[in-house]
């Protein structure tokens, strides 16, 4: 009797072991792709291609020249169209600067003064030098950069 | 059941239960078993077979044959049974009463009697309805089968039969090399409407690819189309396409989507239909989307149809490079590969570089990635691919159709047929290159550039065509239609069209005066540090002998030579290369300058150059050509009249116009060399011709 | 310490109990065919959580549906599989719904005292085979698309009402946006919230009067 009832429990115990087995298996078979699945879109790495902005004949020296570029992005299941402004700025024809158009401050656009040489935010009067360092008005800090390259003639950036 | 049995089967199930086990673990366990077997059945399906997802939801679409979830396949199968009226009771009637009937089977079946032996009618009655639906479901399945082909939409084969078929019938049949793209968009047969203002160029190349290759249509349907729509991806880059059945997983744009291993579950026959789909082999357009980039418009090619199947097959190499291992110093070839990775980086290597490398790549710096792979190639030197090896991308079909229209096109029409229109028809007043110049009905109006890249950009060939064909009478332009009572008629219109539109692709050799930052040529002067002889030491020698002899290459020093080409196909020659000979393309190594300056050199390799420097020889046909327009003893402009070799010698205001011997001072050779007032004014005269006038003045400008 | 936690817990909440009342009670000895009530419920809760997964990215308009539907499988890591579980989970959830109803027939487990156990049984599968009607629609692609069109067109037939009942189904006259929406409500929160409340009782049910006893045959 005692022994039949060890017998018992010790096949109870490997199936309580084995439920809980199983039943974790189930679990993370299901529970594991599930962080991926639904992390997926966060991960996804933003494309670092080089974007082409355009021919650099047109930027003349010490002049900055806006360049606009629409490119299309895909975000999940839907592509949409989105335009790259930035000024592209040289000082001797051979090393380039492309700046964003976007204030520092409260992401107003800045454009260009050619009378006052320098940028100006219209939204707090923000204003940043050829370079885009700021000169006056409540931005933070510099007109952001692209990272640039310049290749036959035509300038790429990458989107920080 | 009344009370007492009640009561019975309580009894009974209780002292059941007290003979039986817990719950947990002993049912628990049988339960998680058949959990994980469902599981393990379910992962298998989903991995192996997948969710299916058909082409998206077309409400317009009459052609689908509608087909409920399988579980509901019995019941859509019992309502054939039902026609018209009763089809009601098929659908509802009998289905509602069979619910009903389930819902109160504890009520109408009372008896206390479990086991299924004791209760037959029961069984049987169960058995027949289970059996009832699984023939329903099964007769379902077997009398209208999953349209397999049908249910995917082909769009290429729905364009098909939308806009061809009606004529058509169900497929065409097309000879190999035809140019189908072109006949559907311009429409050229009898009777048959120009589609390009209807179906947008995918759809044109969509139709083309389905024509050609019907099975590479549904192939794309059945894989393709679910990512892919369908006539965005057709007339695809065959190099990419290839790779895509190349790399299977491994195409980069392809690894983060779950796409089959395409090497493995794709045949042989099946790739090639698919390409033969997405780049159909329609001759022209093939040409159009591989060959424009480098080629233009055109190849001139004078081999057989052949040899131009394997120069395509095999790509192009291009001519060895030396190894400068040995010839330069570690140092120097470190310096010259940091040079060529970024030359703004490393000025130093500049002067390594003019020394060594611009006789060969004029001030062309090729371009490396990376250090380590320029010094590979500097110290190995060695022939490099510039031409694909079409043989391993195209199809046997497309490679067939692209050589068969490389080569017709080689024989002349389009910008071939055109260029000796536009020589015979406009350069009179546009130049031979379209540069312009004064206008000659129009005193005091200058004929703008129609070669320039802002004009080809912003004009179309249709208004370009309209401008030939009406002419620009405000300008003093007349109409050169047939129909506006010009001399061209419309194929001759389109020819012109195209040669001028093959400028944008194809630049003229002699490049528009009016343009600025081409500089007018200098032949005396060699400009980039090397006169035309040293360059034609480094380039051609080696295949035309030191001095135009003939080698590998034709001799320049016959007249036959000499005589068979102007100077433009001289230019276009060196400056393009020639696909079917060794002939390397040097526009790609040799500034604008450079190639000017050879082309005036193989000038004076012509035997009879030093006998033809006489007035009645060349001299006489250049001014005739170029001077007597405008310096005639009508117009006589600045009182100088070239029709003779005597009023030449003599006339002008400020006489003598030529000084014998003493080209430096002479107003002539001035003039033509630009350096005092520009002439003839519409453009600069041919390297060669004024070569010529330089010579001839140096040698005394002898008139026999 | 998980002991203490334990302990607090049933002071607060009296698990232990409700643990040995459901788990440890004794049930009679059965056959394997006893798993096919819990299988059933297996893939209803996958079905749910499959289901709730893909709501992460799912979106049900026709001009959006499919191409999420095309994101969550083949751009999203495992989307295959989850999307491919919920798809063959409604078939087995039918199948196995069936069969379960089968053994239920064929052991006499709907008479007393479970009769009400079987009209909720009934009841479920009808809810069962409304989930599949509705999710069919779902992924907005020519099959589920036209095979809505008929099965909504069969539920026309009925006399009198039969226009109305169709119109109300589609929301319309057509299979439409709205259809589209309201399939997608019911399939996500009308027939979810049914079926759990459905379950609940069944499995209330189930457990105070316990699974049969296989039956004996009577001589």
């Amino acid at each position: 009797m005692d022994k039949s009832e060890d017998k018992q429990l010790g096949r109870r115990n490997f199936m309580k072991v084995a439920i809980a087995g199983i039943g974790g298996l189930i679990g993370a078979a299901l529970g594991l792709p599930a962080i991926p699945y639904i992390m997926g879109p966060a991960l996804q790495k933003e494309s670092d291609d080089w974007i082409q902005l355009g021919s650099i004949s047109k930027v003349e020296l010490n002049i900055p020249t806006l360049f606009k570029k629409t490119i299309e992005t895909q975000t999940g299941w839907i592509n949409t169209e989105e335009e790259i402004s930035a000024y592209v700025l040289t000082s001797n024809g051979q090393d380039y600067v492309v700046m964003s158009n976007v204030c520092t401050h409260l992401a107003c656009r800045v454009r260009w003064i050619p009378e006052k040489d320098s940028f100006f935010c219209p939204c707090h009067n923000g204003v940043f030098a050829k370079d885009g360092t700021v000169v006056a008005g409540p931005p933070p800090r510099p007109l952001d950069r692209f990272e640039s390259k310049v290749e036959d003639g035509v300038i790429f950036i990458k989107r920080g | 059941m009344n009370e007492q049995e009640k009561k019975k089967y309580l009894d009974e199930y209780k002292k059941e239960k007290e003979k039986g086990v817990p719950f947990f673990p002993d049912i628990i366990f049988k339960d998680t078993i058949a959990a994980l077997l469902i599981f393990i059945i379910l992962a298998a399906l989903a991995y192996f077979v997948g969710a299916p997802l058909e082409a998206r939801a077309n409400p317009a679409d009459t052609t689908y044959t509608p087909r409920p979830e399988w579980y509901f396949l019995f019941l859509f199968q019992a309502l054939k049974y039902f026609p018209g009226k009763l089809e009601v009771i098929g659908a509802m009637v009998l289905p509602g009463l069979f619910i009903l009937l389930l819902i109160l089977l504890p009520f109408i079946d009372r008896s206390p009697k479990r086991h299924f032996l004791n209760r037959p009618f029961a069984s049987i009655s169960a058995f027949v309805v289970v059996a009832g639906i699984l023939f329903l479901t099964i007769a379902s399945v077997r009398e209208a089968p999953p349209p397999q082909e049908a249910i995917v939409v082909d769009n290429a084969a729905a364009l098909y039969a939308a806009n061809c078929a009606n004529c058509h019938g169900p497929g065409i049949d097309v000879p190999p090399g035809t140019d189908l793209h072109q006949i559907i968009a311009a429409g050229t047969h009898e009777g048959m409407p120009a589609w390009g203002g209807d179906l947008s160029t995918d759809e044109i190349d969509a139709l083309a690819g389905f024509i050609l290759s019907p099975k590479g249509s549904a192939l794309f349907t059945q894989y393709c189309s679910v990512c892919h729509q369908q006539p965005v991806i057709a007339s695809g880059n065959p190099v990419e396409l290839q790779r895509v059945f190349d790399e299977g997983v491994n195409y980069p744009p392809h690894k983060d989507v779950q796409t089959a291993n395409w090497n493995e579950t794709v045949t042989e026959a099946e790739i090639n239909g698919l390409l033969n789909f997405l780049a159909a082999p329609d001759g022209q357009r093939l040409f159009v989307i591989n060959c424009s980039g480098c080629h233009g418009q055109g190849v001139g090619y004078n081999g057989t149809e052949e040899e131009l199947t394997e120069l395509i097959k095999k790509g192009g190499q291009h001519l060895d490079m030396p190894a400068w291992k040995g010839t330069l110093s570690e140092k120097d070839m470190d310096a010259l590969s940091s040079y060529v990775v970024d030359p703004g980086q490393n000025p130093g290597g500049g002067t390594l570089f003019g020394q060594h490398c611009a006789s060969c790549h004029g001030d062309k710096v090729p371009k490396a990635p990376d250090k380590q792979s320029a010094l590979k190639i500097i110290s190995s030197g060695g022939a490099h691919i510039t031409m694909p090896v079409w043989g391993d991308i195209l199809t046997a079909e497309q490679l067939d159709a692209l050589v068969k229209y490389t080569f017709e096109a080689s024989k002349g029409g389009g910008p071939a047929v055109g260029a000796n229109l536009f020589a015979e028809n406009c350069s009179d007043c546009h130049g031979k290159s379209g540069q312009g110049g004064p206008n000659p009905a129009l005193s005091g109006d200058t004929i703008a550039p129609i070669s320039s890249s802002e004009y080809l950009k912003t004009r179309n060939d249709a208004t370009i065509r309209n401008i030939i064909s009406f002419g620009q009478p405000d300008f003093g332009m007349s109409p050169f239609g047939a129909e506006n009572g010009g001399p061209l008629d419309d194929d001759q219109l389109d020819a012109i069209v195209a040669f001028i539109r093959n400028w944008e692709s194809n630049p003229p050799a002699e490049a528009p005066s009016a343009s600025a930052d081409v500089q007018v040529p200098t032949p005396t002067v060699a400009q980039p540090s090397l006169t035309g002889a040293q360059l034609f030491g480094i380039a051609c020698a080696s295949c035309h002998g030191s001095s135009g002899e003939g080698g590998v290459g034709p001799a320049f020093n016959i007249k036959e030579f000499q005589s068979g080409r102007d100077d433009q196909a001289l230019f276009a020659t060196i400056s393009n290369g020639h696909t079917a000979t060794p002939m390397v393309a040097w526009g790609d190594n040799l500034s604008f300058s450079q190639i000017e300056l050879l082309v005036g050199f193989i000038r004076t390799l012509d035997p009879d150059y030093a006998a033809s420097l006489i007035y009645s020889g060349r001299v006489s046909a250049i001014f005739e050509e170029n001077c007597q327009a405008c310096h005639n003893p009508q117009k006589i402009r600045g009182g100088w009249d070239s029709t003779s070799y005597q009023s030449s010698m003599t006339s002008g205001d400020n006489a003598p116009v030529i000084i014998p011997g003493n080209a430096a001072d002479s107003l002539l050779a001035q003039s033509i060399l630009g350096l005092g007032s520009q002439m003839p004014p519409i453009g600069s005269l041919s390297p060669s011709d004024i070569q010529v006038i330089l010579d001839w003045i140096a040698a005394g400008a002898p008139e026999n | 310490m998980l002991v203490k936690i334990g302990d607090w817990l049933d002071e607060r909440f009296s698990w232990r109990e409700v643990w040995e009342a459901v788990f440890m009670r004794k049930v009679p000895h059965v056959n394997w065919f006893y798993t096919l009530g819990s299988a059933t419920l297996f893939v209803a809760i996958m079905q749910g959580v499959t289901g709730i997964l893909l709501t992460l990215y799912y979106v049900p308009t026709p001009d959006h549906a499919y191409d999420s539907v095309v994101y969550i499988t083949t751009q999203l890591p495992f989307g295959w599989l989850i999307r491919g579980l919920h798809h063959w989970g409604a078939s087995a959830t039918v199948v196995l719904t069936v069969l379960h109803l089968l053994r239920v027939f064929y052991f006499g487990a709907y008479k007393y005292p479970r009769e009400a156990t079987w009209i909720t049984g009934v009841i479920l599968l009808l809810v069962v085979i409304g989930f599949g009607f509705t999710g069919y629609l779902l992924p907005w692609d020519q099959k589920s698309f036209w095979a809505t069109t008929v099965g909504t067109q069969i539920a026309g037939l009925a006399p009198f009402v039969g226009d109305w009942i169709l119109r109300i189904a589609r929301g319309g006259r057509d299979i439409s946006a709205v259809t589209l929406a309201r399939f997608f409500g019911t399939h996500v929160w009308i027939l979810p919230a049914t079926l759990a409340a459905l379950i609940g009782i069944h499995l209330y049910l189930v457990i105070r009067i316990g699974i049969t006893a296989v039956p004996k045959k009577d001589e």
